[in-house]
Parts: structure tokens; C-alpha cells; sequence
């Protein structure tokens, strides 16, 4: 399957006191992924990251929604990568209207109003498959149901789709093939999968770019 | 006398190489329950009936399980969702999959341990 051979990223690893950016780093790296973004912590010096290996930072905003607003202009054309946890509809909303956010990750209640607006602002639409990994039972059940509903409205509006394991210890990664397994039970295909962890996250980088203008402008 | 399938009606099988991270070493009981356990609250019944998972071999590291050809990717999510067994954390990776028992060891449980003894020999 030479679908697998592209390089992988995981955009929602949270460090806890438990383990440190570097272990986490040398975790990722063996479970084959190219890159992580950490969200709310320091990246540590180069020289103590495996090689052909980056990390990014990532600023995990949460709050309400006239605070978010304020918070993702604050941190807008900052080379972090901005994510909103999403929720109730009030919140996501907020989310997906306001330019410059690039991942909402996991919004409930999402509905074909938002991802329109989620692909004007070309916000990507995160699934959160460390819940499933981690829930049993009727909490795992809801989840699927979102996630479900999620990619239907993502389908539609051609949104940006990012898996992420939202890792906060060295035993919450999965390969990349576990986890196009694990979106594969919510309907999820197999290229969508790894376009989920390997196109979209490159072109959220791509975004990121100082040299990054406007889509379609160039300096030549 | 038990009278053997015929080859043509016997089950397709792949075999999955396992690496087992854990906080604790997992003995060998367990790992099989625990597995049981996934495939059930995901599948169900059924579930397991159709996917027919065993535990092959498990030294406390790298293991190698059993399942139907059709399904080895209901096997790898049910693998990816084991998260602790009994409130010791652990995580599983998937090496590779074969459809021999012999080619799984020797393309992926082999591999790996050449690969990690590689490094020290540059020193």
C-alpha cells in the first residue's frame, strides 16, 4: 500500500507533566509520523529532536465565544497553528466566522450554515480520534454520531479534514494505519484518511508561511 | 477422526504482527482478554464470530495475531482502540501483516529488533 509512504503529521499533541516534548517527539517518530504540533507548550532545541523530524506550536483556544473572537485575532499571522475545541453551536459558530483560526476540532451540532462558513474562511475541520481510543460504550457511541455527521457536512463543502490522536502521553499515539482504521468506523475512506493526516496538515503549513500572501498571490 | 476442511473451504487468514508498549509488562492472558474485550464493544457478537481473532504467540513484547483476511482492518481499529488493560496504560502497534506466521515474524519481528541493534553497532 503505497498510500502510506507519504509523510504524517499529528496536529493536536497536548504534553503533560508526565511525559516531555522530546520523549514525545522520539514516540511519534517511531510510530512513524513526520512531524507534531504541540499545543500551549514550548518547543524544545533542535538538537534534542530525532532527525528528519519537526515540531510545531499550536495554540489550543477555548472560552467563550466573544473571547475567541478577540484571541484568534490576537494570534492571527503568528506562525502557530490556531485550534478551537469546539462545542455548542454558539462557539463553533464564532469559530468558523472568524478569519484566520485553522483547525476547529471536533464541533457537535455542526450544520451545512457553519461549513459553509468553515470553507470561506478555510477553517479545517479536526476529528478527535482520541476519544474514541479512550471512550467505551454510549460516550464512544455520541462521538462516532458527530464524527459521522462531521464528515457528511466536510464531504459536501470539500472542508479540510485533520485526524488528529490528541496525544497527551507516550501511549495515546497510533500508527497512521491504525488510525485510517480507527476512521474507517465512521464511514471515513481510506484516502481520506491519509489526506487527513498528510495533505491537509501540509497545507495548513503551507498557510503558515511567512512568504504566504493571500491564496492565489506570489511573489515571483 | 476429525475430517479436515478441504483447503478450498478453509478460512483465509492474515497474521498481524504486534509491539505491546506498556507502563507494566502484560502477561500473555490478559493481552487475549483485553483484545476480546475491544472487538466486542465495537463489533459485538457477531463481530467476533466473523473476525475470529487468536492470539498466536505474545513474549510480553511483540505477539502475533490471528485473524480473517476480510477483516484485518476492523482488527487493526480494535487493536488501535486498546488503550489500558487493567489501569495499565498500553499502546499497540501494528508492525505489519502477513499471511503466514512464518513471513510475519521474519519480515517485521526480525526487522525491528535488526533495526534496533543497528545504531549501537555505528558506536
Amino acid at each position: 500500500m503505497s498510500q502510506f509512504n507519504s509523510r504524517f503529521y499529528d496536529f493536536n499533541v497536548y504534553p503533560d507533566s508526565s511525559n516531555s516534548v522530546t520523549e514525545l517527539a522520539f514516540e511519534a517518530k517511531r510510530y512513524g509520523y513526520c512531524g507534531i504540533a504541540v499545543v500551549n507548550s514550548a518547543k524544545p532545541g533542535e538538537d534534542k529532536l530525532p532527525v528528519d523530524f519537526s515540531i510545531y506550536r499550536s495554540i489550543g483556544i477555548s472560552g467563550k465565544p466573544s473571547r475567541l473572537r478577540e484571541e484568534i485575532k490576537k494570534h492571527k499571522g503568528t506562525e502557530a497553528i490556531l485550534t478551537v475545541f469546539g462545542g455548542d453551536e454558539e462557539l463553533n459558530r464564532a469559530a468558523v466566522e472568524t478569519e484566520g483560526l485553522d483547525i476547529l476540532l471536533q464541533p457537535a451540532q455542526f450544520n451545512n450554515v457553519l461549513a459553509k462558513a468553515a470553507s470561506d474562511n478555510s477553517v479545517a475541520i479536526g476529528f478527535n480520534l482520541g476519544s474514541l481510543i479512550r471512550l467505551r460504550g454510549e460516550a464512544r457511541v455520541r462521538e462516532l454520531m458527530i464524527m459521522r455527521e462531521n464528515l457528511k457536512h466536510a464531504r459536501k463543502y470539500d472542508l479540510f479534514m485533520i485526524l488528529t490522536s490528541n496525544a497527551h502521553s507516550i501511549y495515546d499515539f497510533r500508527s497512521p494505519r491504525e488510525m485510517a482504521a480507527i476512521a474507517g468506523l465512521f464511514g471515513m475512506s481510506k484516502e481520506e484518511a491519509v489526506d487527513a493526516m498528510s495533505a491537509a496538515p501540509l497545507e495548513i503549513l503551507r498557510r503558515k508561511n511567512p512568504d504566504y500572501i493571500q491564496e492565489g498571490i506570489e511573489i515571483i | 477422526m476429525k475430517i479436515k476442511t478441504l483447503p478450498t473451504l478453509r478460512d483465509k487468514k492474515r497474521y498481524l504482527a504486534i509491539e505491546v508498549t506498556a507502563e507494566q509488562t502484560i502477561n500473555r492472558q490478559q493481552l487475549f482478554n483485553e483484545l476480546l474485550e475491544s472487538v466486542a464493544s465495537l463489533f459485538g457478537d457477531k463481530g467476533i464470530s466473523e473476525i475470529n481473532p487468536k492470539l498466536m504467540s505474545y513474549d510480553g513484547r511483540f505477539g502475533i495475531i490471528r485473524c480473517t483476511r476480510e477483516k484485518t482492518q476492523e482488527t487493526r481499529a480494535a487493536l488501535a482502540c486498546i488503550n489500558n488493560i487493567r489501569r495499565i496504560r498500553v499502546s499497540i502497534l501494528v508492525l505489519g501483516i502477513s499471511g503466514t506466521i512464518k513471513g510475519a515474524t521474519e519480515k517485521f519481528i526480525q526487522q525491528t529488533l535488526i533495526k534496533e541493534s543497528e545504531p549501537e553497532k555505528k558506536e
